[in-house]
């Protein structure tokens, strides 16, 4: 056994990774899900969920996580037999197996919030021991089987749920290829490896198998991969994506099935369910999960090329790049220095240039690694729906089209519970019950449609449709104890009232907990977006959501001053000191201004009171805050008395973009939680325009003791 | 200098045995995430040791280790199998194959470096020999 700690250093990627892999085993579910509803199998999904279990125990067992690796051994074991059963699952497995993954899940938590696991749940590992047994019941007696004319080296080395597979696809209308890859140390160089070359040809269908052959079987190369291609492309866009000869495609001629299969002599089949990793050809929705009904072709390969990097890194990149753009206006001013003097400095001031637009593409490097694809952000709402379905008895159907935008990932880890609670609204209250739908001439089935698309203005534009029963209005003005609004908006103001619900009882799944108030105070003004709405009685309701794709976000301290709280940027304060009222000296002069000691240093002590200009101007009493924060100021240190501090927080920095509104001294504005916006200052800023010829008569007004 | 190809498709398994290795003097590493990527790494390139995963995706280690032994220049390749708990039945096959070692998961950083050292001295001793 491992001793604990001995990959302890691995904790944070191996969360990561489970994290991945959980993330596909859940959509992986939900595809095997699907196909047990229509009776049918799922043979990617269950090897693809297979082996996401497997790996999470194998790793689990490396850093000694116990309950962990129970959990995925009876997964995994339930799941073997499925995949070598040909992919079926019996519909009573899918629930336990969802528990199993919350139960992992769960404890990837609390490992990441630095707490222990909790132990295994017996009841839940009870239940996940005995869906081996019932897998094996629900399996078909005769494996189906395919005959590939003249291709014994592949129909041996098939496992049954890959001729399941086969079979499935040729019933399906596309051809089986046999497409063969020859690597090269050249095709390598060029990026052609069979990597690469399966990523390739995987857009153009599923592959089922790739085997390596060498020899005569290679055709005279040493080492050629032959892939075996279920697809609708023509030829020549299959050898294309092989980067063409010595590649080769021949078209496999398929009998009827039969039984029993042409193995090979004697040849076992693979124990460990071999499993192709497979790309969806979804026209227009490559590499997105695309709607739920497209599920059953689920996108299984994932994070290959991807790398999770804590955020506080880039922003340590962030401020490197800002050190090198200041470093850079000393070298232009050092330039136009040279230049004046005569100097000939042409060819400085290219590179000087060049120098600007290579910090500015390294700027925009850096702020791209934020973005994460909206598509993976939304992959966990399918579930979600999945949940409310059994909860709510509804027959719902979840669209997602999401496209190939990206968002920042601080703004996507803010908007997901408001869309979150969008969508359990959608299902919850607005769609109706199947019979109602049919009474009033709808498909039983709901629908809730989530679009987006990124806009030219550098936002994201969210549309959430659903086809209910649209907003009653009369009700919600009820419930607000309010007259009935005129227009839709002030609807959606009235159903943004905190604490509204339309509901006498708390739903189990809506419950009372996030409301209508929070989605438009994350979208408005914690993210500086826009919340709309539309509906129609019967017809449905759309909300459209509108947030910037990327925001900025600053550690700040938070203050209080004169009754109103305000942020500063952390990274601008020196320090935090107590002021004691006693020691301030007051030059006359000074124009009310103090000087504070500092490490045997004279330091002015500015009221921030005075310079917001919320005392009258013949209120002599200076400053008398208790605490100051320590700001630089053209390199030298001045206070800004406040007069409560009220701590440390991460916020989102709204920028004030209108130049009617922007003022010197004043970054922006956030919320910091409690739904009023917050001015964040720039202190070096405030002082400096507001104070700096007053200040340099206070110091010279010298420290006297 | 020898030169070590690690073969498994979780990223952080990969690094968890080059940790464990990286203490044997002056080893070089190539990472491969899949069987066929391992097969296509040691058609270009001479490696002295091979460490494998049993489950992944197109093919599985036990492959690779049938292939790799079908090869003549790689016939004294050692391989070291590392697989996971639950496994136990391949241990037949895979050695069966041609593998060198067999190792299950959990493993410890010793028990590892010294199965490599054991295998790559092994090798080196049989060269010299002729």
């Amino acid at each position: 056994m491992t001793t604990p700690g001995e990959f302890a250093e691995f904790l944070p990627a191996y969360l990561a990774e489970v994290d991945e892999l959980l993330a596909s085993a859940q959509r992986d579910l939900l595809a095997v899900e699907e196909a047990v509803r229509r009776g049918a199998a799922q043979p990617r999904a269950v090897r693809e969920l297979f082996r996401a279990l497997h790996t999470i125990k194998g790793l689990s067992a490396m850093v000694d996580v116990e309950p962990i690796v129970s959990v995925a051994h009876w997964m995994e074991a339930s799941l073997r037999v499925a995949d070598q059963a040909g992919g079926r699952l019996p519909e009573s497995s899918v629930e336990p197996l969802v528990e199993g993954l919350r139960a992992i899940e769960q404890r990837v938590r609390q490992l990441g919030a630095g707490k222990p696991p909790s132990p295994a749940p017996a009841n839940l590992l009870e239940r996940l021991e005995a869906l081996g047994p019932q897998v094996l019941e629900a399996a078909p007696r005769e494996p189906r089987a395919v005959v590939l004319d003249a291709q014994a080296a592949f129909a041996s080395k098939l496992a049954p749920s890959e001729r399941e597979q086969l079979e499935g696809g040729l019933a399906g209308g596309q051809r089986a290829v046999r497409l063969d890859f020859v690597p090269s140390s050249e095709r390598a160089a060029k990026g052609l490896n069979i990597n690469t070359v399966r990523e390739r040809v995987a857009k153009h269908g599923d592959i089922v198998k790739v085997l390596p052959l060498s020899g005569a079987a290679a055709g005279g190369a040493s080492l050629a991969f032959a892939l075996l291609l279920l697809t609708h492309s023509e030829d020549a866009a299959l050898l294309e994506a092989v980067g063409g000869a010595p590649a080769t495609v021949r078209s496999l001629a398929v009998a009827a099935p039969l039984a029993p299969p042409a193995a090979g002599p004697s040849a076992p089949p693979p124990a460990a369910g071999p499993s192709p990793a497979l790309l969806p050809a979804m026209p227009g929705a490559l590499g997105v999960p695309g709607p739920e009904d497209d599920l059953d072709e689920p996108e299984v390969r994932r994070g290959g090329g991807l790398l999770r990097v804590e955020v506080s890194r880039l922003d340590e990149a962030m401020e490197w790049l800002a050190a090198l753009v200041v470093n850079r206006s000393r070298l232009t001013r050092a330039v136009t220095a040279l230049t004046a003097a005569g100097a000939p400095t042409r060819e400085l001031a290219a590179i000087l240039q060049e120098n600007g637009r290579q910090l500015r593409d390294l700027r925009s490097a850096i702020l791209r690694l934020r973005m994460v694809r909206v598509g993976d952000v939304l992959e966990r709402l399918p579930l979600l729906v999945r949940g409310l379905r059994r909860t709510t008895g509804k027959a719902v159907r979840l669209e997602l089209d999401v496209g190939d935008a990206e968002l920042d990932k601080a703004v996507a880890d803010r908007l997901m519970p408001a869309l979150v609670h969008l969508v359990r609204n959608a299902v919850d209250h607005a769609l109706e019950l199947p019979d109602e739908r049919l009474a009033a001439g709808k498909p039983p089935e709901g629908l809730v449609r989530l679009g987006c698309h990124a806009r030219s203005s550098g936002q994201l534009e969210i549309t959430l449709r659903d086809d209910g029963r649209g907003v009653d209005a009369k009700a919600v003005a009820q419930a607000a104890n309010a007259p009935v609004p005129e227009s839709v908006d002030g609807l959606l103001d009235l159903l943004c009232r905190p604490g509204l619900s339309t509901r006498q009882e708390a739903t189990s799944t809506s419950g009372r907990g996030m409301g209508m108030d929070i989605v438009r105070r994350i979208v408005v003004e914690q993210l500086g977006g826009e919340l709309r709405m539309e509906t129609r009685k019967g017809a449905g309701t759309t909300f459209t959501l509108r947030v910037p794709l990327t925001v900025t976000l600053v550690d700040a301290i938070v203050f209080e001053c004169a009754g109103l709280k305000y942020a500063v940027a952390v990274g601008t304060v020196e320090e935090l000191i107590d002021v004691d009222a006693l020691k301030v000296v007051r030059p006359a002069g000074a124009d009310g201004l103090g000087l504070l000691e500092r490490r045997g240093a004279a330091v002015p002590l500015v009221s921030l009171e005075r310079l917001l200009e919320r005392t009258a101007p013949g209120d002599a009493q200076g400053a008398r805050g208790t605490k100051a924060l320590i700001v630089r100021q053209r390199g030298e240190p001045v206070a800004f008395a406040v007069d409560r501090l009220l701590g440390q927080q991460e916020i989102v920095l709204r920028p004030l973009e209108d130049p009617l509104v922007r003022v010197a001294g004043v970054a922006g504005a956030t919320d910091l939680g409690d739904g009023m916006p917050t001015l964040v200052l720039d202190l070096g800023a405030l002082g400096a325009a507001r104070v700096g010829r007053r200040m340099g008569a206070a110091r010279s007004g010298g420290w006297a003791s | 200098m020898p030169e070590v190809l690690v073969v498994d498709d979780s990223k952080v398994m990969r690094e968890m045995v080059v940790a464990c290795l990286r203490p044997y003097p002056d080893s070089r590493f190539t990472q491969a995430s899949s069987g066929l990527e391992a097969i296509e790494q040691l058609s270009l390139k001479a490696y002295d040791l091979l460490v494998l995963d049993l489950n992944m995706p197109d093919i599985g280690g036990i492959e690779v280790v049938e292939f790799v032994r079908g090869q003549d220049q790689l016939r004294a390749l050692p391989i070291i199998i590392v697989t996971t708990r639950g496994d136990e039945a391949s241990r037949e096959r895979a050695l069966g194959a041609g593998a060198s070692l067999f190792m299950t998961k959990p493993f410890t950083p010793d028990s590892l470096q010294g199965a490599a050292r054991s295998l790559l001295e092994k090798a080196s001793d049989e060269a010299s020999r002729g």
